[in-house]
């Protein structure tokens, strides 16, 4: 298990690019977590330490340690291209989903797509759908005074709205759950095990969109993936194969992270009573909390790859390095938020980097932060006052999006 | 030099005029008008906002990531107000009331000229 400490290694260990005193010992996948995943990231960051550090660890990659370099390498694609965007390299290498592996201009046309189905007036007339969804699966909790919250809810909702938005028969719920529950938390013994289960879901949901993706070409619906089918890139038809990759990514990219947020909400709110009354006595203040929330429980931490030999922070990064770019660095820095550690609801500017920057800012933001408003407005309005079963504790895992699992809850039956 | 500014619930009180401040008129949703100060270099929703105007939700805090702080600019200030940015103008498409006084007032730094500046707070999406 890792923290942040200074890691002495053989001269001939270390690339020629490393100078020694920048070598640090963090496993972003091993994390000692047992205070929670922000607090661990956020151990990155101490006034001493220099804004870029080195890991030997999953191949080895720089760290920032910085919200303002984070921001800067964000927006400058040239020098922080999205070549491979995750660690380890080769599940960098492999991950070639669109648009989050390409650098613009390829990048462009691709985004404008994803932007068309993701933008907040699309997500708006999406609201009564996901309220619908929303209530269905918290009304039946509501008088067994109960729930693992994590399997009841957070595992079940982002799917759920998913499939609304591409009009898949809510019948197939359980198999896209199982697809994507194997996706993102792979089972097996091995990487290679794993990889074989992660592999094997993605062409299992390939499989099971293909003969819808077909079906739909040409009809003119206005679903998510009749639009995508029907697009066209640089004046031409949006090839097949790529209309596959694209809904895929609009699958994955709203699943754990926003399961994974739930969760971290429901942790807060179920140990802050006070908090959870500022809402129950105001529900007008439940989108502002949202954006408050947003910046205390940021969970990715993805990476860029550099584009051209650059000196920054006294280091030489080369051309081919890759830099991992903790997203938790600015909202939970004392120098952008006072008291960072603490849920404010009225904060006046809630900073942060959540939802990433520049290009690839998260292009289900609006959805995002629509689905937790959602979830507080119909979970609160039934369950007013909740804390976490007696005994039970909830179980982190870090990586690229860190988790956390077992939110056991429990209130007065209603 | 004193002159009148009408609070939020349509009482007036005297104030001095403050040479350092940056006057805004304010149009509400519901067509209340209230003057309402702000410091060079504070942002325009700031001054709003800070000075009991809500409506203007403002959410995101002035990440360019919502569309909660959207005002009509009196047209004859338009020069005087900074370039609109691709983000700003792409967050402002999503509006259902966008006209082509719309801006996002996150992104309007109170500076000496736009002493005495008009806006309304943009309809509710």
């Amino acid at each position: 298990m890792s923290s942040v400490s200074p890691c002495p290694m053989q001269a001939d260990e270390i690339p020629e690019n490393v100078p020694a005193d920048r070598v640090y010992d963090f496993d972003l996948f091993n994390m000692d977590l047992k205070d929670g995943y922000q607090e661990a990231i956020m151990r990155l960051q101490h006034p001493d330490r220099p804004t870029l550090i080195w890991t030997p660890r999953n191949g080895g990659h720089w760290i920032a340690t910085r919200a303002d370099f984070v921001t800067e390498a964000f927006r400058d694609p040239i020098q922080f291209t999205s070549k491979m965007v995750l660690i380890p390299r080769e599940a960098g290498e492999k991950y070639n989903f669109i648009p989050s592996h390409l650098d613009p201009p390829t990048h462009t046309p691709y985004r404008a797509l994803v932007d068309t189905v993701l933008n907040l007036r699309q997500i708006r007339n999406l609201e009564k759908r996901i309220r619908e969804i929303s209530i269905d699966l918290i009304e039946p909790l509501v008088a067994r005074g109960q729930s693992n919250f994590t399997i009841d809810y957070a595992d079940q909702f982002p799917i759920r709205v998913f499939m609304a938005m591409v009009e898949l028969p809510m019948e197939d719920a359980p198999i896209l759950v199982r697809y994507s529950n194997t996706i993102v938390r792979p089972p097996g013994n091995t990487k290679a095990e794993k990889m074989a289960s992660f592999e094997g879901a993605i062409q299992g949901f390939y499989k099971y969109l293909d003969p819808i993706l077909n079906e739909r070409r040409g009809k003119g619906g206005r679903d998510v993936m009749s639009i995508v089918i029907d697009s066209e890139v640089n004046g031409k038809p949006l090839p097949h194969p790529e209309a596959l990759n694209i809904t895929a990514n609009l699958l994955l990219a709203g699943l754990d992270t926003v399961a994974s947020f739930l969760n971290f909400v429901m942790i807060f709110l179920s140990r802050n009573p006070a908090h959870v009354k500022q809402l129950v006595d105001d529900f007008d203040l439940i989108p502002r909390a949202v954006e408050e929330l947003v910046r205390r429980f940021p969970v990715v931490a993805d990476a860029r790859t550099i584009g051209e030999d650059v000196d920054y922070d006294g280091v030489t990064l080369k051309r081919g390095d890759m830099i991992l770019l903790p997203t938790a660095l600015k909202g939970l820095s004392s120098e952008v938020n006072e008291d960072p550690w603490t849920v404010d609801f009225h904060r006046a500017r809630p900073h942060h980097n959540t939802f990433g920057d520049g290009h690839h800012r998260c292009a289900g933001m609006h959805l995002a932060r629509l689905e937790l408003t959602i979830t507080l407005q119909e979970w609160l309005s039934r369950i007013p006052l909740f804390h976490m079963t007696e005994g039970s504790a909830p179980e982190y895992m870090s990586g690229i999006a860190s988790t956390v699992r077992n939110v056991r809850l429990e209130w007065q039956p209603g | 030099m004193a002159y009148l500014v009408p609070t939020i619930d349509g009482a007036a009180d005297e104030q001095s005029w403050d040479p350092g401040m940056i006057k805004v008129n304010v149009v509400t949703r519901e067509g209340t008008r209230i003057c309402v100060e702000g410091t060079e270099g504070m942002l325009l929703m700031e001054a709003i906002r800070n000075n009991g105007i809500h409506e203007l939700l403002a959410l995101c805090g002035g990440q360019l990531s919502c569309c909660t702080c959207h005002v009509y600019v009196d047209p004859i200030f338009a020069d005087r107000l900074p370039a609109l940015s691709k983000f700003e103008d792409e967050m402002l498409e999503n509006s259902d009331h966008r006209k082509p006084e719309s801006r996002l007032s996150c992104q309007i730094p109170c500076t000496a000229e736009l002493d005495g500046i008009r806006v309304e707070v943009a309809p509710k999406d």
